[in-house]
């Protein structure tokens, strides 16, 4: 059957035909093969325009139809469901060509327009001949909506559809649903309270059955297509359970303090909080972020946050015991930690690092421990073995002790404490602190047998005879390393360095020689030397091969051995010790210089030829590192030993070759800090208690193994933390210590403390000291909660996510930030709402604190168009400023009195709403001052804000002196509207806010069918406004859900199963895992109802099998055809 | 003879820059007409021989406008567009097409003058090169 077209091209009006010469082309048209009629008419949309069409279709018996008239975006539609109505299939028969916005409009010659109109409508012509009949699906719709974002236009919308019996699942960013408006004080032009209308909305919101709330929750992915999306919800974790009743006794005892971003920063909030007090849900939430550095740095993870809260609160207690759950020993710590967590705090950006190891020292000092309460433990039968009482060791057995095994330390010297005890001196860690520490723990019920040592007289058989079921090794490294240099044997007067203070530290006080030198630069080295010079020596001096910059030891430990006269001799290696009667008479030493650097990367000493010299002395002391005793080991034990001669362990598990044996501390890592002791004790435990249940050691490696590392989402660093320097303790003066083996670092005051702890920046928001779980009556708190991904389906989406208000810093010509009277209008909102920081009286900003309202002010200017209406921010004029700007006016004149001065400074008045004129002639007889003129800076003079404008009006330059400036901000769109735009398919404009689909006739659609917007998130408008909009994009949402089924358009791919060779290519490019490969025909094929016809796999195919339908190749091959004939 | 009048043979994507060219409409930024405009769903179903075949037939310029990356209405078929003109492009340049008349541009749907700057450029650019090389040897 040969092809029968009818062409009909639009006046529209004269939007065409005042460019296009319509007649002409349609004559054009009757010329063209197939072409059976050729009409031109005034409205081919119109009734009688579709009437003319559908008449031909019967009459002429037409196979096809071209229009031309506006974008098919516009009308394609329309005409398709004409060719329906008499008869013919829509996608066969019709093709829409675009003469309005694509030639008229933009052609500025008639000439130029015809002859292009002429073209296009010729490829319409030869395209529309090879076009095919497609059916659209239909598809069952899901009823549930989805509305995102519950401000009032969210909470409108889903009481609409609520109301209307279909189940709505309303998701709130925030804690609570409300949004700008429940911020806000009175609305416009009524002055009714946002509260009174707001607060109804919301409770009827959490009552509403058919409404979901998911507050504190975000959308993070949308799937599929219209009426029938698949949804993944993401709940926070508020950190409250359900059960909270809202009490506010949690508030109470937290010791973090915030801003409180509902109030804008005009009023401080706790991290457990909720943003105001008639919150929707009444839950409260706790603000977590990252775990804050220090924690994360702390190699046993105490909760360094934590204890310094409850340092500032003056609770000491409960700061030990949280200390305790990761250290069994806070004194100890509190002084001889070389605390990494100071080198990562956060505080050092505002000023330096806080003194953690100080308030850890001081916390703990403030408790007596045998007043502690001990814990209920639940015994366990199986006994567990600890072999050492160091830092491991002590860790190792409170921990397993607490789990509930029965724990026994087996310990080779008299008293417990490994190296704590005997290596480090008395000066640096007190004796009777370790010890009231050690008798803490041994409370719990931990039993010692001291004088035994690992090995002769203790084999690990013994310990299995005797029902041990795991034995832990820590048995640190007690052996000095010799430096094998000729003389250093047997010559009296070398003493090595741990020998040396384990006597010291046992009791000893003889002094080894009057003139000595210690070789060495780590901690040892120095403890050495500073306890040389308390035993009375003359002269000490330390000799390092490398310069002080490469020293190991702790700067401050450098330092203090300075000031106590001790002397250095840098860049010195000792060569040999000599000797007289085999005493030690000197030690001779050979200069070095740095060369390059070794594997540890500090640089390597090189010895300079001919530089010997000898130093005399009396006694020397080697302290260049130590080993374990590995002697009886080595002999008579398989366990397996590193090349360093320190036990072979699972890094994760710290298990050793023999299974029921673990290990840590130095004799493992070789000598290390007593922190990385106590951190490799909590692995030993986990990984003991897991051998113990009989759990798979290796999947808990592998779990270890693939854990991620920590983040760092930290809260923001305040703008207004001021400068505070870091408290520093205070030490014995240098000759009193030098007497004696007294504490030389004597702590700070309690006040210093506070202030100290008061200095922190609460990296992560919550700081995890659980004084609110002990508060909680309701026990709601959880603090182990972790986000949920609810998956849900609805039927329609409604984006109401709102907007921001512009912040206006930026422009610094009007003093925001810097004055502390410049308000903006949100910040002025919250001082005039009951529930905000001055309970609703606006009252001026105390200049010396930003969270101190003094007294009304006499006289104000509110400056309207802040943002708006300025090509260097936001052309858009944001439709509601000036309308409250005149209410805060009225609220100015009302509550400070009517004496008060208010000026508005506007560029023009737009009052445009119902009953707003009449507002505006109101607060003009109210005796407000209006200025036209945009203020071109505000200053501050002698306390004074001086407001200077031109008035438009008058042509004068007014400068005018107030209390108080009110900026009346853009409203803008959401920082991550873009983000949000690509989640739910749609688009942002020029202006950033969310584009409907038309700007007149769908103001609330979107390009993704069955996404609706509704609200400020499509543009800045007034309450009025948006709740009429959140009443369409209902309307539009119950449509589709009431109708029950959808129509899919039908142009989706389809692959040739005869073309198509199997490459699978398209499988690999096709986003939405429409095509599948079917084995058994060796061919891919597209599953219809996934697929959504972007055509790539189309654009793609090598063989071209894949077709999107539609747009054949036939089909743009004729259109490229047509475009490209001669123009006739 | 009158100065020449480069075609450019356009293909839009349906939710970015076919909606852009209607907003330019809407918004009455005119341009040249020798502008065509091909509307498809997706940059990404451009397929290398509807560009061939556009030079085959004689135009002089080849212009792709798809979403911004991240904005494709389809996920990521701009990306896959952008993938294909780099090797159309290659493949056009040993037939004597220079990269300078085969265009792909991201302009979005609010973007109607961008819309204009580009079609002006484009044709700016187009008759500073020329007619397209091949115009003489097309096939019948």
């Amino acid at each position: 059957m040969s092809e029968r077209i009818g062409f009909y091209i639009c006046h529209c009006g004269i939007n065409i035909a005042y460019r296009v010469r319509v007649k002409e082309v349609a004559e054009y048209v009757a010329t063209l093969p197939n072409v059976t009629v050729a009409r031109d008419y005034l409205f081919m949309c119109s009734d009688p325009g579709q009437e003319l069409i559908e008449k031909d279709i019967r009459e002429h018996k037409l196979t096809r139809v071209v229009v031309a008239s506006c974008s098919p975006r516009m009308h394609e539609k329309t005409f398709r469901g004409a060719c329906q109505r008499a008869g013919l299939n829509p996608y066969r028969a019709f093709h829409m060509v675009c003469v309005r916005e694509h030639v008229s409009w933009v052609t500025e010659d008639g000439d130029e327009a015809t002859k292009k109109a002429k073209l296009l409508v010729g490829a319409g012509i030869m395209r529309v001949v090879h076009q095919s009949e497609l059916t659209p699906a239909t598809f069952p719709v899901c009823t549930n909506t989805l509305v995102v974002g519950g401000g009032i236009a969210g909470m409108q919308a889903s009481l609409d559809i609520a109301k209307a019996g279909f189940k709505v699942y309303l998701v709130e960013r925030q804690p609570t649903v409300g949004g700008h408006m429940l911020q806000y004080d009175k609305t416009f032009p009524t002055l009714d309270c946002a509260a009174c209308i707001g607060t109804p909305k919301m409770v009827s919101v959490g009552q509403e059955s058919n409404i979901e709330l998911l507050s504190y929750s975000e959308v993070e992915d949308v799937s599929g297509f219209i009426g029938n999306f698949k949804v993944k919800v993401r709940q926070k974790s508020r950190y409250v359970e359900d059960n909270c009743t809202g009490c506010s006794e949690c508030e109470k005892a937290c010791p973090v303090e915030f801003p409180n971003e509902w109030d804008v920063g005009t009023k401080m909030r706790k991290a457990v909080y909720r943003p105001f007090p008639q919150a929707v849900p009444i839950t409260y939430c706790i603000d977590k972020y990252d775990r804050a550095p220090c924690v994360q740095t702390c190699p046993a993870g105490t909760n360094v946050q934590g204890y310094i809260a409850l340092v500032k609160l003056g609770r000491y207690q409960e700061a030990v015991k949280l200390i305790m759950e990761r250290i069994p020993l806070p004194g100890t710590l509190g002084r001889i930690c070389p605390a990494p967590c100071e080198k990562e705090c956060r505080r050092a950006e505002v000023d330096s690092a806080l003194a953690i190891r100080d308030l850890k020292r001081f916390a703990a000092d403030q408790v007596d421990l045998s007043e502690l309460p001990l814990p209920e433990i639940e015994d366990r039968p199986e006994k567990i073995a600890i072999i050492g009482s160091g830092p491991a060791g002590l860790s190792v057995a409170y921990y397993l002790r607490l789990k509930g095994y029965k724990v026994t330390i087996f310990e080779a010297l008299d008293k417990l404490g490994g190296m704590l005890r005997v290596g480090i001196p008395d000066y640096r860690l007190p004796i009777d602190v370790l010890d009231r520490e050690i008798d803490y723990l041994l409370k719990h019920g931990i039993e010692v047998r001291t004088g035994v040592r690992f090995g002769p007289g203790l084999s690990l058989a013994d310990l299995r005879e005797d029902g041990y079921s795991a034995v832990f090794l820590g048995i640190g490294a007690h052996d000095s390393i010799w430096m094998h240099i000729p003389g250093e044997d047997k010559t009296e007067g070398v003493i090595d360095a741990v020998g040396f203070l384990r006597v010291v530290n046992l009791g000893s006080r003889d002094l080894p020689g009057n003139r000595v030198i210690v070789i060495g630069g780590g901690n040892v080295a120095i403890d050495a030397a500073r306890v040389v010079k308390r035993l009375g020596a003359e002269k000490v001096t330390v000799v390092y091969r490398r310069s002080e910059r490469e020293m190991p030891a702790y700067p401050e430990e450098i330092e203090g051995a300075k000031e106590e006269g001790i002397e250095f001799s840098y860049l010195t290696a000792p060569a040999s010790i000599q000797s007289q009667d085999g005493k030690v008479t000197g030690l001779e030493c050979i200069r070095t210089e740095l060369g390059r650097p070794d594997a540890s990367g500090r640089q390597r000493p090189v010895p300079v030829e001919g530089s010997e010299f000898v130093i005399p002395c009396d006694a020397v002391i080697p302290a260049i590192g130590q080993k374990i005793d590995v002697t009886w080991i080595e002999e008579k034990s398989e366990l397996e030993l590193t090349s360093r001669n320190t036990f072979r362990v699972n890094p994760h598990t710290l298990q050793t070759n023999i299974s029921d044996v673990f290990a840590a501390g130095d004799a493992v890592t070789g000598p290390a800090t007593v922190i990385e002791a106590v951190a490799a004790g909590h692995k030993a435990v986990a990984a003991i208690h897991r051998f113990i249940n009989g759990e798979d050691l290796d999947q808990y490696v592998e779990e270890q193994a693939a854990k991620e590392p920590p983040g760092s989402d930290w809260q923001e660093i305040s703008k207004d933390v001021e400068n505070a320097p870091r408290v520093v303790s205070e030490h014995l003066d240098p000759i009193q210590r030098v007497n004696s083996f007294d504490e030389v670092d004597r702590s700070f005051s309690e006040e210093a403390a506070k202030n100290e702890a008061a200095r922190c920046v609460d990296c992560g928001g919550c700081c995890e000291c659980k004084l609110c779980v002990s508060a909680c009556e309701a026990k709601a708190i959880n603090h182990g909660m972790e986000d949920k991904v609810k998956e849900i389906e609805v039927g329609s989406i409604i984006v109401a996510t709102g907007f921001d208000p512009l912040d206006p810093t930026p422009m610094e010509q009007y003093g925001y930030g810097k004055y502390s009277n410049v308000f903006t209008n949100l910040e002025f909102e919250r001082l005039s709402n009951a529930t905000g920081p001055t309970s609703g009286k606006l009252l001026k900003r105390d200049p010396t604190d930003p969270l101190k309202f003094t007294d009304p002010p006499k006289r104000v200017a509110i400056i309207h168009c802040i943002g708006s209406r300025d090509q260097k921010y936001h052309e858009y004029c944001s439709r509601t400023c000036c309308m409250y700007a005149l209410k805060y006016a009225h609220l100015l004149k009302d509550k400070c009195g009517h004496d008060t001065e208010v000026y508005n400074f506007y560029i023009d008045m737009r009052c445009f709403g119902k009953g707003y004129e009449e507002f505006y002639k109101r607060v003009q007889m109210e005796g407000v001052r209006m200025i036209r003129g945009k203020p071109s800076r505000v200053e501050e003079k002698d306390g004074t804000l001086i407001v200077k404008a031109e008035d438009t009006l008058s042509a004068r330059i007014v400068e005018v002196p107030v209390d108080m400036v009110i900026l009346c901000t853009a409203m803008e769109a959401r920082p991550d509207a873009n983000e949000v735009s690509r989640i739910f398919g749609i688009t942002t404009g020029h202006d950033g806010f969310f584009q409907e689909e038309h700007p007149k006739l769908e103001p609330v659609s979107t390009p993704t069918s069955g996404v609706f917007l509704a609200g400020a998130c499509q543009g800045p408008k007034d309450i009025p406004d948006t709740v009429a909009q959140a009443k369409g994009a209902a309307a539009e949402a119950l449509a589709l859900s009431a109708s029950g089924r959808v129509e899919v358009p039908p142009i989706i791919s389809w692959i040739d199963p005869d073309v198509c060779i199997g490459c699978q290519a398209c499988i690999g490019l096709c986003a939405y895992s429409a095509i599948e490969f079917n084995e058994l025909k060796g061919i891919s094929q597209v599953n219809e109802a996934v697929c959504k016809g972007c055509g790539s796999c189309a654009g793609h195919c090598p063989s071209g099998a894949a077709k999107i339908r539609h747009f054949t190749d036939k089909q743009v091959f004729a259109e490229i055809d047509g475009l490209l004939a001669k123009a006739s | 003879m009158s100065e020449f009048e480069p075609t450019i043979v356009a293909f839009f994507c349906n939710w970015c820059t076919y909606t852009a060219a209607d907003l330019a409409g809407t918004s009455r930024l005119s341009y040249p007409p020798n502008i065509k405009i091909i509307r498809v769903m997706c940059s990404g179903m451009v397929d290398p021989k509807y560009v061939v075949k556009a030079f085959l037939n004689g135009a002089d310029g080849v212009l792709i406008g798809g979403c911004w990356p991240g904005d494709c209405h389809y996920i990521n078929g701009n990306l896959k567009a952008r993938r294909r003109v780099a090797l159309v492009t290659e493949i056009l340049k040993q037939f004597g097409i220079g990269e300078d008349r085969f265009w792909l541009r991201w302009i979005a749907a609010s973007e109607g003058n961008m819309l204009q700057e580009i079609a002006k450029d484009m044709i700016e650019k187009l008759r500073e090169l020329g007619p397209s090389p091949m115009k003489g040897r097309m096939v019948a």
